[in-house]
């Protein structure tokens, strides 16, 4: 018995204090969106309810309308995503490229380097063809934010599947393409989704491009959350930030169906 | 030829859509009114100076401090025993994982401060008398986000590479009686290496370009360089010092990317 | 249909001024907090629809402080530089900087003196925007004020002048706080107030004409505020200090008026919480409404300020459900408040005290060698 205490009390402190700084926050937001009173020195709310509930989704209110553009605005990310990288992951994971690093790094850099300056550079590009505000012009930026997901992630996932499988297709008399499409893609797929998950998430969160080349116009769910959190509206930044954490937590819950550890242990390689 | 043909189209949207304004932007750090100049970056180097060492310093602590963090759940995940403190700990490290950086700031920006969520609730419980709460809404504060954001993800990087592992070797050490710490640094460690680095560097670089965390967290001066590319632009509309400190954490970027690549060269030449 | 409501109907339609007649949509850009989005979404915009059939009123915020001005300048000079016969925004809300300076390169129509409300605004903002002559180009949506923000249960002698808040905060370090001047207008408008206060010239700064000496010597007052920053917080924006003074993290701190009461009033401020304003006087400064030269819809838009402008608007969307100070003269406001309202208004800081301490923010070229010289010598 007193063996079996020594043996989960630390345990159970580690993961008691993993789970307060991991989920403290979140409850933190939660809280604020049921407030309707709430300053120091009170712990806690003093009042809450669903005041701020409404106000966010009142007619004029524009919360839904983001969401639902939100949300299309990343269906259609992911799919011009996949578009062009489902090839471009093939080839990188299957020919032996000499530059194959380098192409690699490629896809980062629009990750890598800080965006605020590319933006406002796309942003007076996109002028001239009238893209500023727009959905495709939302849509572009992205995209070539998101590539580094899909690619590399499929470049992962294609490289998990074994060339033999393909071979052997091939030997019975299967052409390239058949061979990719009955074989390949087929054992990628899990990954290819799990890649398009990463994409459609980071779209959906995507703050900073959005402001400079879709706003005004294009009014995001995110933006909406900036503008109440600059604004100081803690009550209705709060609630936009949980109708946000929605998708990512459902996505959260299912992205280890997708991404076997084999796939995983590959990104990047 | 193929291959390339099937690259086309995603190498066509990273460049124009990416490296034409990048390029437009390095162009930029060097353009005055009155033709090419250095005053831009003169001016980002005096004015900027520390914010560029703060910026090196928040984001490799926090790279660090993440790199730890996913070692150390990604080991315990691979080597635990108890099979409820596995499925409890691969239940909530993932939760974070896809949260916007500007929800994790806003959450955080509650739960950190001196009479925040995290130092009432330690308060309340009795484990510290409210003298000692003090406010993390600084530099500490960037980390903490940072670091809170970014664990899932390098988490399941490493965890994931953990996992697919020969277990043979581990099995083998066990029986010899190696303890679980020296067979996560003698063996696991060493054949995830690769797996590591490349989640730290894409925690690295992602860190270097957030702009909500350092605007929501902590006004305090030095800053980030994202916080000085916005104020240039935004309150004197001035592109070119903007650019310059563009180019800066550029190169800062682009310096860790090469340590990356050489090391990847030098894998595959081996 | 019957005769009666034939009729009716009639009636209905001859009493509709003509603009009815045509379908029009109305675009109105805001920069600025969310706050005056919502103002135009939910109550203006709304208002003119029901009295003017027909008209559409599109409202979109462009964000938060200068940046939201910028992007609306930004959009009608690409308009511009694209000969379009006609811009596609019809109502601007600007700050001050970027009125000025559309009003220097001419994007704005001159729209004041056609206006049935124009003679309703005769303060100095009307006519002059950080030195650029602006008259009659604009009309202040309202006018809001910075002022320190304390808690009465720590701060039992509030301070009356810089020199005492200085005082104060040695005595109580890192117990006030102001947000830089990074992170909004609140801390900036801290900062022009010191050097008011502490500056040799202070009308100077306020008026003109630049010159490279005057910002130097400010440099010892810089230097003070340099020595006063070792011992306070800075919080991340104007919301950032509302945000600290929330969980009770410091005890005083420089925020606009309106949005310290709207805090009070939605429950994220103690009601116990005061107003201050220093004798030496802190910066305010108004939000414009203008119309761009060639707006496609100019009549209308003319017609919505006047809308905006009128009284009774003022009253009861700027003052009662906004907490912001008229932006046309008080004494036509008042009429239709009551008095609960009005001493709501005017709880803290009263009018005398608001007459003595509200200044405008410096000439333009000053307020941003200001904050230059304010990152070289106070951040360095």
């Amino acid at each position: 018995m007193s063996r079996s205490v020594m043996w989960w009390l630390p345990r159970g402190l580690l993961l008691g204090l993993f789970a307060f700084f991991i989920f403290g926050p979140l409850v933190n937001l939660v809280l604020w969106s049921v407030a309707e009173s709430w300053f120091w020195p009170n712990r806690l709310p003093s009042q809450y309810g669903f005041r701020f509930w409404e106000r966010v989704f009142r007619p004029e209110g524009q919360a839904m309308e983001s969401l639902w553009l939100s949300i299309w605005i990343a269906s259609l990310t992911t799919l011009l995503c996949l578009a062009v990288s489902v090839p471009a992951a093939w080839a990188l994971a299957k020919a032996n490229l000499r530059w194959r690093a380098a192409i690699l790094m490629l896809f980062l850099l629009p990750q890598a380097f800080p965006n605020l300056p590319v933006y406002i550079n796309i942003a007076r590009i996109f002028f001239t063809f009238d893209l500023n505000g727009t959905v495709i012009g939302v849509v572009l930026v992205h995209a070539a934010h998101g590539l580094v997901y899909s690619i590399w992630i499929a470049t992962a996932a294609f490289a998990a599947v074994d060339d033999d499988l393909e071979l052997a297709a091939r030997n019975i008399g299967a052409s390239a393409l058949t061979a990719f499409r009955t074989v390949t893609l087929p054992l990628a797929a899990p990954g290819i989704a799990a890649s398009a998950v990463f994409v459609f998430l980071e779209s959906l969160d995507e703050f900073t491009a959005s402001y400079f080349v879709g706003a005004p116009e294009v009014r995001t769910l995110p933006l909406l959350l900036f503008s109440a959190a600059a604004g100081g509206n803690m009550q209705v930044a709060a609630i936009t930030a949980l109708i946000l954490l929605v998708p990512s937590v459902l996505f959260m819950l299912i992205v280890e169906r997708f991404l076997r550890a084999e796939v995983l242990a590959k990104v990047g390689k | 030829m193929l291959p390339y043909l099937l690259l086309a189209p995603a190498l066509f949207v990273v460049g124009a859509f990416f490296l034409v304004p990048l390029a437009f932007s390095v162009g930029g750090a060097f353009e005055g009114p009155q033709g090419p100049t250095l005053a831009n970056l003169a001016n980002a180097a005096s004015l900027y100076r520390m914010d560029l060492l703060f910026t090196l310093l928040i984001v490799v602590a926090s790279t660090a401090l993440t790199g730890l963090g996913a070692v150390a759940i990604g080991g315990y995940l691979t080597l635990g025993r108890s099979k409820l403190a596995l499925r409890l700990l691969g239940a909530m490290y993932r939760w974070p994982l896809f949260i916007p950086f500007i929800v994790a700031a806003q959450a955080m920006r509650g739960f950190i401060g001196q009479n925040g969520l995290m130092n009432n609730t330690l308060v309340w419980i009795g484990l510290m008398p409210q003298e000692w709460a003090q406010s993390f809404l600084d530099w500490r504060g960037i980390v903490i986000t940072f670091v809170w954001k970014q664990l899932p993800f390098a988490t399941l990087l490493v965890a994931g590479a953990m996992a697919a592992l020969d277990r043979s070797g581990i099995e083998a050490a066990q029986n010899l009686g190696a303890n679980r710490l020296r067979i996560l640094i003698g063996i696991v460690i060493p054949q995830v290496a690769r797996n590591i680095m490349v989640a730290l560097v894409l925690s690295f670089v992602t860190m270097m370009s957030v702009l909500s965390v350092p605007m929501m967290i902590s006004g305090q001066s030095p800053t980030m360089l994202t916080v000085a590319m916005a104020w240039r632009i935004n309150s004197f509309g001035d592109y070119g010092t903007a650019n310059a400190l563009g180019l800066v954490s550029c190169v800062m970027t682009g310096l860790v990317a090469w340590v990356w690549l050489r090391q990847a060269a030098a894998e595959r030449a081996r | 249909m019957d005769r009666r409501t034939f009729l009716a109907a009639t009636a209905a339609l001859a009493a509709t001024p003509a603009l009815a007649q045509q379908r029009v949509t109305l675009n109105v850009l805001t920069a600025g907090d969310q706050n005056m989005v919502d103002y135009i979404t939910d109550y203006l915009g709304p208002m003119f629809q029901r009295q003017n059939p027909g008209v559409t009123v599109r409202s979109l915020g462009t964000g938060p402080g200068d940046a939201g001005s910028q992007r609306i300048w930004e959009r009608l000079e690409a308009q511009r530089r694209a000969n379009t016969n006609s811009v596609d925004v019809d109502v601007a809300v600007v700050h001050q900087t970027m009125a000025g300076r559309m009003v220097a390169e001419g994007l704005l129509a001159r729209y004041r003196d056609q206006a049935a409300t124009g003679q309703l605004a005769t303060s100095d903002v009307t006519r002059n925007a950080l030195g650029q002559n602006v008259d009659g180009f604009v009309l202040p949506m309202f006018n809001s004020q910075i002022a320190l923000a304390y808690n009465p249960a720590r701060v039992a002698n509030p301070p009356r002048s810089f020199a005492e808040l200085e005082n104060w905060v040695k005595q109580n370090p890192r117990r006030f706080g102001y947000n830089g001047i990074r992170g909004g207008m609140s801390g900036v408008g801290f900062v022009f107030g010191w050097a008011y206060a502490f500056g040799p010239d202070q009308k100077r700064l306020i008026e003109g004409p630049f010159d490279a000496e005057a910002v130097s010597a400010l440099t010892p007052a810089f230097q003070r505020l340099r020595e006063f920053n070792r011992n306070v917080v800075i919080t991340p924006g104007n919301a950032g200090t509302l945000d600290a003074m929330n969980r009770g993290e410091i005890d005083m701190g420089p925020v606009w008026m309106d949005m310290f009461y709207s805090w009070q009033a939605e429950g994220r401020l103690n009601p116990a919480y005061r107003l201050v304003l220093p004798e030496s006087g802190m910066p305010g400064q108004p939000m414009y409404y203008v119309i761009p030269a060639r707006a496609a819809n100019s009549d209308v838009a003319r017609r919505f300020i006047e809308l905006a402008t009128s009284p009774p608007v003022q009253a009861e969307g700027i003052v009662r459900r906004f907490n912001w100070l008229p932006g046309i003269d008080a004494q036509h406001v008042r009429q239709h408040l009551d008095q609960q309202t009005w001493d709501r208004l005017f709880r803290d800081v009263g009018p005398d005290q608001l007459a003595r301490g509200a200044r405008p923010m410096p000439q333009a070229d000053f307020m941003r060698a200001l904050q230059e010289a304010y990152e070289r010598v106070v951040l360095n």
